[in-house]
């Protein structure tokens, strides 16, 4: 029953070389991609412009402000005079972080006595916020312990007398924290979201604006042999967008990959089914390119990234953003690809994600198969 | 001029109102997708799931195990031995392991007491963060362990050197997310309606022949391109600030503190930019796939490099230079200024020219390259 399968991808492969720009950029723009974010793109949050309101002035406030011009994360946009000023370097973005040190700080401090400082913090974009006020109060514990140290050996007590409970942190899996690790296989789940449904999402409905759809209507290929038909081509390009964004991965970026990649491939083939699928689906259900495009775009761009866990854990979601989170096929992926990669785990992890894929793309098959009517109008 | 151009506009809407599917998705984009981002991103530690292999069972280590507590910790298990802490991470159920060793209680009286914290690296951002707020915690408990040794032998603590950080928010005192995601997500609504629409409605000329058809008429090709630029512009004029005070204002609670007139005019200006960028891509394809791949390849660097992913001033400095072609880059940085902030035009005029400059270069490419085809 599957005899025209290979008639129907044989002609998808003709099409597809028929068009080398399109098949061109269906290979290189993964690539690019790949090399554009990889080395460029860093989601840590570094560099950022901090300003003080010194009032105090004294060697005290000066160690103080070294503290944090002496971490990679905070870089210095200026030294405020007056405190009118805070707010329109906040409003305008000359300084995302300001420190106000009041007179008296060095006096306080040099006669044992606490004292505070008013941070400010720009609140327009909630990410860097959030890491802001981390780091801030990080620093400034770090310059308390030191104070406390300090202060200790003047009154001559041991140096650690006065921090009775300390975490020993160590990290697993990525030990130096570099966002290269977690990015680069991070774009690999992305593009191989974007990029499968892009390629499926205009199989169906161009030949239905175009009009030869008639044609397939009126032969005798059933619909599975339609649908297969036009899968395994379009897989054949996505697994090999697959094999340029490992070679990649593991040669030009130099990202560890300690798993099975056995279990990485059969997820990756697995997935591209999926998402083939998913735009399969969406260009069997649209009556226009346009409206194809658009969906497969809304569906994969967007919420591919931002329920995948790419940069947000889902576990730190709320309700409704991990329901979600699990409804889509990036987010189970991610898991599998960020586990090989850095965690050299096996199939015997790995059953859970890809049987979430494995259902996942029976669905979308199932709806495929059901919505592909060979009638006319 | 005008005759034609109205003429070629009405056929516009007219095949733009024939595809009901597209207008269902611009309408479910501007607002279920709006509406629904509000819940994607949580930057912050939000319920970041710990796994506590508690060997000490003593007051102190309970004391401690109480302070990883929401908003920013949420303790999934407690567990009896190692196995189930690397399992646990393992599966990624969770993200940071609290090992407590058996001899706590006594180490901490002796003031030597240390826990163990392993983080799962795979999330570097999250696991840098967790680890501030780690210290944090352990900083202060120990803080508060002296305090109350110290008893009533004097308020210890306001003796010792301690610099205590006011941290305060402006403009999103609570770090509400939904603020920032549903504005943005609106913006992304808005960049990809003007490329998508503009470029399909062009390139579809193309595919159909009617391009010649077209080219033989009076129109002329910039009332052509206005044709195709106007329709997307009216889409978003009328949804967004749909969208705007019905989502992002009135369902998220975003404020909006600024001129939402500067704001709209802008997006105009910006709408047409990001159109002509589409007629760019549709000029050069020959057909609509060509274009979907070059609109992707514009696309997706947009939103990477627009600031919302990383700040532009982490960016690696040549990223940083390229994300100055970038139109979304400037329109993020005003629409959050203006409409967040309350700034007004002086504050944002570069971002305005950036846009302008861009858009009427895309255009002005758009109708030489068109001329020297046809």
């Amino acid at each position: 029953m599957l005899e025209r399968v290979p008639a129907i991808a044989r002609k998808e492969i003709r099409e597809l070389r028929r068009d080398p720009i399109y098949l061109g950029l269906a290979f290189a723009i993964p690539l690019m991609m790949m090399l554009l974010f990889g080395f460029g793109l860093t989601l840590d949050v570094k560099h950022l412009p901090l300003a003080f309101e010194d009032h105090d002035g004294t060697p005290w406030s000066r160690d103080y402000r070294d503290r944090f011009l002496h971490s990679e994360y905070f870089d210095l946009a200026g030294v405020l005079d007056r405190h009118a000023d805070v707010e329109a370097w906040l409003r305008t973005g000359r300084a995302r972080v300001i420190i106000e040190i009041p007179p008296g700080f060095g006096r306080d401090l040099a006669r044992g006595r606490p004292t505070s400082v008013g941070v400010t913090v720009d609140g327009s974009f909630p990410a860097r916020a959030a890491v802001i006020t981390g780091y801030v109060g990080a620093i400034n514990g770090l310059y308390n312990q030191d104070a406390l140290a300090a202060f200790a050996a003047r009154r001559g007590l041991a140096g650690g007398a006065l921090l009775p409970v300390q975490a020993e942190m160590s990290v697993w899996y990525n030990p130096t924290l570099e966002s290269k690790n977690a990015v680069v296989p991070g774009i690999l789940v992305l593009v191989l979201m974007l990029f499968p449904a892009l390629l499926g999402a205009l199989l169906i409905v161009r030949e239905k604006e175009s009009g030869s759809i008639f044609n397939l209507y009126a032969s005798p290929t059933g619909r599975l042999e339609i649908i297969l038909g036009k899968l395994l081509p379009q897989l054949a390009v996505a697994m090999i967008d697959y094999s340029i964004l490992f070679g990649l991965s593991r040669w030009v970026f130099d990202v560890r990959f300690t798993g099975s990649l056995v279990v990485l491939t059969t997820g990756a083939l697995l997935y591209s089914v999926c998402t083939i699928g998913i735009g399969l689906l969406i260009s069997i259900l649209a009556r226009s390119q346009l409206a194809a495009m658009f969906a497969t775009f809304l569906v994969t761009l967007t919420t591919a990234f931002n329920y995948s866990g790419f940069v947000t854990p889902v576990a730190s979601m709320d309700a409704v953003g991990q329901f979600i989170a699990q409804l889509i096929p990036a987010t189970h992926f991610m898991t599998l690809v960020r586990g090989s990669y850095l965690k050299g785990l096996g199939f015997a992890y790995y059953w859970p994600q890809l049987g979430a894929l494995a259902v996942y793309t029976l669905v979308i098959y199932a709806l495929a198969w059901g919505a592909l009517r060979k009638r006319i109008g | 001029m005008r005759r034609r151009l109205l003429a070629m506009l009405l056929k516009e809407f007219r095949q733009l109102a024939a595809d009901w599917p597209i207008v269902l998705i611009i309408l479910w984009g501007f607002f279920g997708g709006v509406y629904l981002s509000g819940h994607a991103g949580a930057v912050d530690l939000n319920n970041y799931p710990v796994v506590v292999l508690d060997l000490s069972h003593s007051e102190e280590s309970r004391e401690l195990i109480s302070r990883l507590r929401p908003p920013n910790f949420k303790i999934v298990a407690a567990v009896q031995g190692d196995r189930e802490v690397v399992e646990y991470l393992d599966a990624a159920r969770a993200s940071l392991a609290v090992i407590i060793p058996p001899d706590f209680a006594h180490a901490v009286q002796e003031r030597r007491g240390r826990f163990q914290v392993i983080s799962d690296g795979t999330q570097a951002q999250m696991a840098t963060l967790a680890a501030a707020y780690i210290a944090q915690i352990g900083g202060q408990y120990a803080l508060q362990l002296h305090e109350r040794r110290a008893g009533p032998a004097a308020g210890q603590l306001s003796q010792l050197p301690q610099v205590d950080a006011r941290i305060r928010v402006s403009f999103n005192p609570a770090i509400q997310v939904a603020w920032f995601s549903s504005l943005f997500e609106l913006f992304n609504m808005i960049t990809m309606t003007s490329l998508l629409l503009t470029a399909a409605a062009f390139v579809r000329e193309k595919e159909h022949g009617t391009l010649e058809q077209l080219q033989v008429s009076p129109l002329r090709p910039a009332e052509l391109f206005a044709a195709k630029i106007i329709p997307s512009m009216l889409v978003v004029l009328v949804l967004s600030p749909l969208s705007l005070y019905g989502v992002v204002h009135g369902l998220h609670g975003t404020p909006l503190r600024g001129s939402v007139l500067l704001f709209y005019s802008v997006t105009l200006l910006f709408v047409f930019s990001i159109a002509s960028l589409g007629l760019a891509l549709a000029v050069i394809a020959r057909n609509l796939p060509q274009a979907m791949m070059l609109m992707l390849l514009t696309l997706w660097p947009m939103m990477f490099l627009s600031g919302a992913m990383a700040p532009p001033e982490s960016m690696t400095p040549w990223l940083k230079v390229l994300s100055l072609i970038s139109p979304l880059r400037y329109y993020l940085d005003l629409g959050f200024q203006v409409l967040f902030k309350g700034n007004g035009l002086a504050d944002v005029w570069h971002d305005v020219l950036g846009i302008a400059v861009l858009g009427s270069g895309l255009f002005a490419f758009s109708v030489r390259r068109f001329r020297r085809l046809y």
